[in-house]
């Protein structure tokens, strides 16, 4: 038997050689990457620096309307005569040209002037303006004006009855229009403030008005950290772009493709093992995206580090070699996690055609995470750290403007590794299977359905759950009940989806939900074990915030929304308490459990549950000490064989805290005594449970059996 | 001892989702011995390719056994596939690497010892004639050099079982009688020999021994003089067409 390295590299070697030979993938993986880039790159440099001179160049022609026309073109005639002289400083450029067109409004629809300028009495304005009010909505929090038509000045609120105003009407969908009026009207208000400041100095104000309570600008950013934002948006975004592109055609060869030429049963039938076949396959996958990274890398360095292309001032600054280096390292996992997807996906089809049908969405759902930075506000300090390929998105842009938040950087790299060696570890398993080797409609396990087939889907099925909880607690309004999102969560998602993955699966209600009776003596044990998990979850929380340090301001708004004060006590009780054992149980110690109960080993099985557990708690800072109760819960089922202490337990463990918290207990401010203290009862509770235990059916040996 | 290929029970069972489920191998069982070739005979669809991609363990058995030189198609699939060379009319080649590379790579794989790779490939190329080719690109060379290629590639580690799952599909007459004849040849090596095929000629002319395979069920097996005798037919096409009906129920 064959089997290992030696057979990898062969195999490695193999498939890499037929790549290299295929000129229609080194054009996607390779060529295009090389190319692309910097093409890009001097394009928008080109069209940029073309446009910036065109507007330069322009001369924008305008018109004067309404009755006050001629205080506006006294106005911009002293503009013009002020920007000729300018005070010392050499004579600013004023191109502007007056066109006589009868209506404006039509010459600007016609392109036959850039704007115009309507000048009326203040009355007149002031009208206007009061008309504008009664029509318009009441100003949103913190809503500022947006859309070209509110650029205009909108000074209507000083205008004055007595004194002309001027309206300035102009296209914010034409480049030339939008510059000319913006130019305007920053050179209309600097003649106006000149005349404003003459006019005090003639009544004896003593100093110049901008002086009185002066505001000075001052960017604290360097023009790298500037660029690097624009950089760190983009760079993700691309690469996955190119990653996916390149290693698509080698997937697409390497799996689909053979299916097709018929090679893969020629290989299946070799001494070679179905996975070191497919890590060979991957390996090769990897390779070609982790050279698009790295030509991407290098480009950067390149192009733009030793300015062989002249980019944006500042885009130097933002990429250092260390900082290159550094985002290399960054997109390992990502290369790796892409290179698994697309094999899964090459799998999958049974033809070229089919598998490049099937990239396509791929395509459109991969880069939705890279596109994570644009969310403004968002930083890695958030739950965006759990999301594979979101997070290194945000990290790169964070250390692009020089933000280097280590901890965060950290963990995003482990998570995408740890969903790279998930999906890996997938695409082994899977391409292992007939049904994807050789092309047949379907294995037994997806023609029966059926619990097998429901363990092989179940974490799927929390994968979508999780996302639709995410997305609820995002789009919520901040001010929703409390207890409409509780109710949300609790009965229509994870009641909706329990119930249905049993219809869907026709599963045994008993089975899934694990009703079995308990044996009377492990209800003392959790009576005991259930207010201990509640310390010793304090302690877990402490301890993961020597890691992750929660600021003390977010606990408290955490806690105010959770149990808000105008709850009645009876509710607060049902919905943090009773409705989160019932409902929780039934999803993550029933279904959850149920689906993994022979996939892993009973550790691998516990921590996994309490894990996804601590996932649907959305704030990261709830993660450790929910994902710790999980695992108890978890591991109580499985000693019980039943679901009913575990939802005793987490109603009791909450019920305790909602108490506490009701008599003002500092549960937060427990000692290291009291916690020991819990984790000693915890432990004689979890004996007790193990001295009685009846055990779940189904769940893989502790131990593996030895072979004789 | 036991034989070098043995099936018991063997059975595939696929599931339809218009014909639900299909029992396409259904519980055979029949050994093979050195030496000798061995033919399924049967029409299209009858289970025979099923039950070589079992053998070759591409795919895995529903229910009972099979064992290639003592291995377990389904326990032991890297041991059973090490004794074995697989050829089907659907096993293609690499069309981007050249024949002398194939060989290499095959053999390696096949764990044919590596310093003894070189030597055996220049064999196999002297012996089917690659010479003038063994470095073009497979997809530059003709159907008739494919097919020599492919069967070098099938014995390049030298394996002591060999499955021809209709080999000669496909071929023009001068081909067909080239392969029958290389497969007379390998059994003259002292190789086990399973050759499926559904044209009378070629398993009167090639097998020891034949098995007649409908509906996933082997109806007869023995040598064409003993199955002459159990039915009174001469021509195998006779004796063919005689156990079908029997199954049919006529």
């Amino acid at each position: 038997m064959r089997s290992g390295p030696s057979v990898i590299r062969t195999l490695y070697a193999n498939e890499l050689r037929m790549v290299l030979r295929d000129r229609r993938t080194i054009m996607m993986a390779v060529v295009l990457p090389v190319l692309v880039m910097p093409v890009m790159l001097f394009a928008s440099h080109w069209t940029s620096s073309r446009r910036e001179k065109t507007l330069e160049e322009t001369t924008y022609s305008y018109a004067v309307t309404g009755s006050e026309a001629g205080a506006a073109r006294s106005l911009v005639d002293a503009t013009r005569a002020r920007l000729s002289t300018n005070a010392g400083k050499a004579p600013a450029a004023f191109s502007f040209r007056e066109a006589a067109v009868k209506e404006p409004a039509a010459a600007l629809e016609r392109r036959g002037i850039d704007f115009y300028l309507d000048a009326v009495p203040g009355e007149e304005a002031v009208r206007s303006a009061e008309r504008q009010r009664a029509k318009a909505k009441p100003p949103s929090v913190g809503g500022g004006a947006a859309g070209g038509a509110t650029e205009e000045i909108d000074d209507s609120e000083l205008a004055t009855p007595g004194a002309p105003s001027i309206r300035m009407v102009f296209r914010a969908d034409r480049d030339v229009s939008r510059t000319g009026f913006r130019k305007m009207r920053d050179a209309l208000r600097g003649t106006r403030d000149q005349q404003r400041a003459a006019l005090l100095a003639a009544r004896g104000f003593p100093v110049e008005p901008a002086a009185v309570a002066a505001i000075v600008e001052r960017n604290v950013a360097t023009e790298g950290q500037v660029a690097g934002l624009t950089l760190g948006r983009m760079l993700t975004l691309m690469l996955l772009a190119f990653i996916l592109s390149g290693g698509a055609a080698v997937a697409t060869d390497s799996l689909a493709g053979e299916k097709e030429r018929g090679t893969l049963e020629t290989l299946l039938a070799t001494a070679a093992s179905r996975v070191d076949i497919v890590v060979a396959k991957h390996l090769v996958i990897l390779t070609v995206a982790l050279t698009i990274t790295l030509i991407q890398v290098a480009n950067f360095l390149l192009y733009i580090g030793f300015k062989l292309i002249p980019a944006s001032a500042g885009f130097s600054a933002a990429v250092p070699p260390q900082v290159a280096l550094l985002l290399l390292v960054l997109y390992l996992p990502l290369a790796a996690l892409v290179s698994s997807v697309l094999l899964l996906t090459s799998g999958h089809a049974r033809s070229y055609k089919e598998a490049q049908l099937y990239f396509f969405p791929i395509f459109l759902l991969g880069m939705v995470p890279a596109l994570a930075p644009f969310l403004p506000g968002l930083t890695l300090r958030s739950a965006i750290v759990l999301v594979p390929v979101a997070n290194l998105s945000v990290a790169v842009k964070e250390i692009l403007i020089g933000a280097f938040d280590w901890p965060m950087i950290a963990v995003s790299w482990v998570v995408t590794a740890l969903a790279a060696v998930w999906a890996s570890r997938l695409a082994v398993r899977a391409l292992s299977t007939e049904r994807l080797t050789t092309g047949a409609e379907a294995d037994e396990v997806d023609a029966k359905g059926g619990p097998a087939l429901f363990s092989r889907h179940v974490l799927r099925w929390f994968a979508v759950m999780w996302a639709v909880v995410f997305a609820v607690a995002v789009n919520m309004p901040a001010d929703t009940d409390i207890r409409i999102q509780i109710v949300i969560n609790l009965v229509v998602v994870f009641f909706g989806a329990t119930v249905l993955m049993i219809r869907r699966y026709r599963l045994d209600v008993r089975e899934v939900l694990a009703l079995r009776p308990v044996k009377p003596v492990v209800w003392l044990a959790v009576i005991a074990g259930a207010p201990a998990s509640l310390f010793v979850g304090v302690g877990v929380f402490k301890l993961a915030s020597l890691f992750v340090p929660v600021p003390p301001k977010m606990l408290e708004s955490f806690g105010q929304a959770l149990l808000p004060s105008n709850i009645p006590a009876w509710q607060a009780v049902a919905l943090l308490s009773i409705l989160p054992g019932i409902f929780e149980e039934i999803t993550f110690r029933g279904a959850l459990l149920y689906g993994l109960r022979g996939r892993l080993h009973p550790a691998g099985v516990a921590l996994v549950v309490g894990l996804v557990f601590g996932l649907f708690h959305v704030a990261l800072f709830r993660l450790a000490p929910t994902a710790a109760l999980g695992v108890m819960l978890a591991a109580v089922t499985m000693m019980t064989g039943s679901i009913f202490p575990a939802m005793l337990w987490h109603a009791v463990n909450n019920g305790l805290a909602l108490a506490l918290a009701e008599l003002k207990y500092p549960l937060a401010e427990s000692g290291a005594g009291q916690q020991l203290a819990a984790l000693a009862i915890l432990a004689a509770a979890f004996w007790l449970v193990y001295r009685n235990r009846t055990p779940y059916p189904g769940l893989r040996p502790w131990r593996r059996p030895s072979s004789s | 001892m036991t034989s070098p290929v043995s099936v018991s029970g063997l059975t595939k069972i696929f599931h339809d989702e218009s014909r639900g489920e299909v029992r396409a191998v259904d519980g055979i069982d029949f050994e093979c011995k050195g030496g000798e070739i061995f033919g399924l005979l049967g029409a299209n669809g009858a289970g025979k390719t099923t039950t070589l991609r079992m053998l070759a363990t591409i795919l895995l058995p529903s229910g009972g056994h099979a064992t290639l030189m003592g291995h377990d198609v389904a326990a032991e699939p890297e041991a059973a596939r090490h004794s074995l060379g697989f050829y089907s009319a659907s096993t293609a080649l690499y069309p981007r690497l050249t024949p002398r590379e194939t060989l290499d790579f095959f053999a390696r794989i096949n764990g044919f010892p590596s310093d003894r790779v070189n030597e055996r490939v220049t064999a196999l190329v002297a012996r089917f004639g690659l010479g003038d080719y063994a470095d073009a690109r497979v997809d530059k060379l003709s159907q008739g050099m494919k097919q020599k290629v492919s069967i070098a590639r099938t014995v390049v580690h030298d394996p002591p079982i060999l499955i021809f799952d209709e080999p000669t599909v496909g071929l023009d007459v001068l081909n067909a009688i080239e392969m029958r004849n290389v497969i007379a040849e390998f059994r003259a090596e002292g190789k086990t020999i399973i050759f499926s095929t559904h044209i009378m000629n070629e398993a009167e002319k090639l097998c020891d021994r034949i098995a007649i395979i409908h509906r996933g069920r082997i109806h007869a097996c023995d040598t064409l003089a003993g199955l002459r005798e159990a039915t009174g037919h001469h021509y195998l096409e006779d004796i063919f067409v005689y156990y079908v009906e029997q199954a049919n129920g006529h």
